[in-house]
């Protein structure tokens, strides 16, 4: 296993990589700006509009959309730990399912803005509780268990979505099915899921020898001295308390969750205490690169960003995946 | 009935039809009626339409408009104008309709939405023996055509072409009145989240142009195109109209108020205009063009 001075070098890339990403969002719209121009608002001059357009629009969105694809890539990498399942992404316990049907009652019901974030939030929170509830049931619960739980859990909101998706009139759907395919315009400040990356991430640091340990099974984590039960919980809630904050922000974008953290694993190893930083920074960047392309690509018209997002995942992963064996 | 009778059957039948039409001329004749929908498709009734089913709310309305109202027997989900629509059967949502209560309701006329309802539905409904009249009205003309067409139908014609002739004139007066007006840029928004708004090939654009607006995004290839804030800012149009969820709802203006950049901002030009008004084809659309035209000379007025 690597130290501590290995680990920087590509934490500092990734960074560089976030930031250069951010930066190209920011010059990027469908109003033309000079890079003179944002220049000379990051200095504080320039026009109103160019200030508008970075320091209001672009800037919370390119920020935003950081933030939900750390969250999401974060949470994607505790789940497939915690399941020991290559398949597991943040949704499959049926996370987002809840966090949807939550916020499609409320446009159903005419409701708009905050009140759309706020019923997802409860339709995360909810699902949360009745798959950990099912799960531990009366007896011991197993990883597969939980996994089965979510997965029937999350069929059972599938239903509930199609069923509000046929009764609900002609005019909401445009909105409900942007919402379902994810789409950073619903992102209002970005503040509450970037401190929530960052808060996250640095409590975890200490929890990364356990975490790499139990990777490889409970009985060995046992074995070794890790107590399993609290520390999956453990995991369990924070994958959740993330992707519910990731599916408030922009909806429920698909793929960055999955393939983010099987990405780094090709490139940088199995080491827990590495990935999980490592995917904040390149779930995040991965998303703000999409999130730019979805806003420009067909400029002024806008694209969901998760349709983008597996354009350029795929091929990316597919690559690194073929490269490797 | 329609008028696909060259069928190997239609001939074996013309010999009787011809023994019956003799019979038929000591009797007073029933009136057959004919009118060409808008596929092109002559749509024949061996009588005028005394049981109508309206397949879209916008159908409803222009059948009430055509006076032949008190002769609808079906309707789809919204169709909640004029008011005494709300009490007539529905058949469900345009886009799922449920047959079974269709055919008991046993009309002798559907009106069907060309691009709005499922084009099977409509083939199974003309299958059982029902004949259907489609309609998809992209101009003005169009309107006060279909109310023309299907009076016909409902030998309601004196009402019809009344109707018609109002809103084929007012329409005209309102295009003579502003074919000279100073022109003043405009973007219309349908919907808040997402963002959307209208070309020039739809309707609404239509009227816009007529009240010597310039549509903003009227360039764009969609119909209905799909933006974000930071176009609208890049356009800075110089008034803002906005439909809105229900007959009330400003909100979707107070989200604009806070670009102090935009013109429409700075001179107070954020309009709200019923969407009932202006979003459905039908004669209420004289009404929306009138209030546009209005919210238009109001900026004009502002500069």
């Amino acid at each position: 296993m690597p130290g501590r001075r290995s680990l920087l070098p590509p934490l500092a890339v990734l960074a560089l990589l976030g930031l250069a990403a951010l930066l190209f969002s920011v010059t990027l719209g469908s109003a033309s700006l000079m890079p003179g121009d944002v220049w000379a608002v990051i200095r504080g001059e320039g026009s109103p509009l160019a200030r508008t357009l970075i320091l209001e629009l672009r800037i919370p969105r390119a920020l935003a959309a950081f933030a939900t694809g750390g969250l999401l890539a974060v949470a994607g990498a505790l789940m497939q730990v915690l399941l020991r399942n290559p398949l597991a992404d943040p949704y499959v316990l049926g996370l987002s399912g809840g966090a949807s049907v939550g916020a499609l009652a409320a446009m159903l019901a005419g409701l708009g803005g905050v009140v759309i974030t706020g019923s997802a939030f409860a339709g995360a929170f909810a699902s949360t509780l009745l798959v950990f509830g099912l799960a531990h049931g009366t007896g011991s619960w197993t990883p597969a268990r939980l996994l089965l739980t979510g997965v029937v859990v999350a069929a059972g909101w599938g239903a509930v979505i199609t069923l509000m998706l046929a009764i609900s009139p002609a005019e909401r759907l445009p909105g409900m099915l942007y919402w379902l395919m994810g789409d950073l315009s619903y992102a209002r400040t970005p503040w509450a899921a970037l401190g929530l990356l960052g808060v996250v991430c640095l409590a975890l640091l200490p929890l990364g020898r356990s975490l790499n340990v139990l990777a490889r099974g409970p009985l060995q984590a046992a074995a070794l001295g890790v107590n399993a039960r609290p520390l999956e919980w453990t995991i369990y809630l924070a994958a959740s308390g993330l992707t519910a904050m990731a599916v408030t922000t922009a909806g429920s974008i698909g793929f960055v969750g999955l393939v983010v953290p099987h990405m780094l694993r090709l490139v940088l190893g199995n080491d827990q205490r590495l990935i999980l930083p490592a995917c904040a920074l390149a779930g995040g960047t991965l998303l703000v690169l999409a999130d730019t392309l979805a806003r420009t690509m067909i400029a002024p018209e806008q694209l969901p960003v998760g349709v983008i997002t597996a354009l350029l995942g795929v091929p990316t992963f597919l690559f690194l995946l073929y490269r490797s064996r | 009935m329609t008028n696909h009778r060259n069928t190997a059957i239609g001939y074996g039948f013309t010999a009787l039809g011809f023994a019956l039409a003799s019979l038929a001329l000591s009797q007073p004749a029933l009136a057959e009626v004919c009118a060409i929908d808008d596929r092109d498709r002559e749509v024949c009734l061996p009588a005028p339409a005394s049981r109508i089913a309206a397949l879209s709310p916008g159908a409803t309305e222009l059948v009430y408009a055509a006076g032949a109202g008190e002769k609808v027997v079906a309707v789809v989900a919204y169709s909640d104008y004029p008011p005494e629509a709300r009490d007539v059967p529905s058949v469900g949502s345009h886009t799922r309709m449920d047959l079974e209560t269709l055919v008991s309701l046993r009309p002798d006329l559907v009106i069907g939405w060309t691009t709005g309802n499922p084009p099977e539905q409509l083939e199974t409904i003309e299958a059982l023996g029902m004949p259907v009249f489609y309609i998809e009205p992209r101009e003005f003309e169009d309107v006060s055509g279909a109310i023309e067409r299907l009076a016909r139908l409902a030998a309601t014609r004196e009402e019809g072409e009344r109707a018609a002739e109002e809103f084929r004139t007012g329409m005209a007066e309102l295009a003579e009145r502003y074919a000279d007006a100073e022109p003043v840029s405009v973007f219309y928004q349908v919907w808040d989240e997402p963002l959307m708004t209208i070309n020039d090939e739809h309707l609404i654009g239509k009227v816009l142009t007529l009240c010597g607006g310039v549509n903003v995004f009227g360039e764009l290839s969609r119909l209905v195109p799909r933006i974000g804030d930071e176009a609208v800012l890049d356009a800075d149009p110089e008034a803002i109209l906005a439909g809105g969820m229900g007959e009330e709802n400003r909100d979707w203006l107070t989200h604009w108020q806070r670009y102090t950049e935009l013109t429409a901002v700075r001179r107070d030009n954020l309009y709200f205009v019923p969407p009932s008004l202006i979003q459905r084809p039908t004669p209420r659309l004289l009404e929306g063009s009138r209030l546009f035209c209005e919210k238009l000379d109001d900026a004009r007025g502002r500069r």
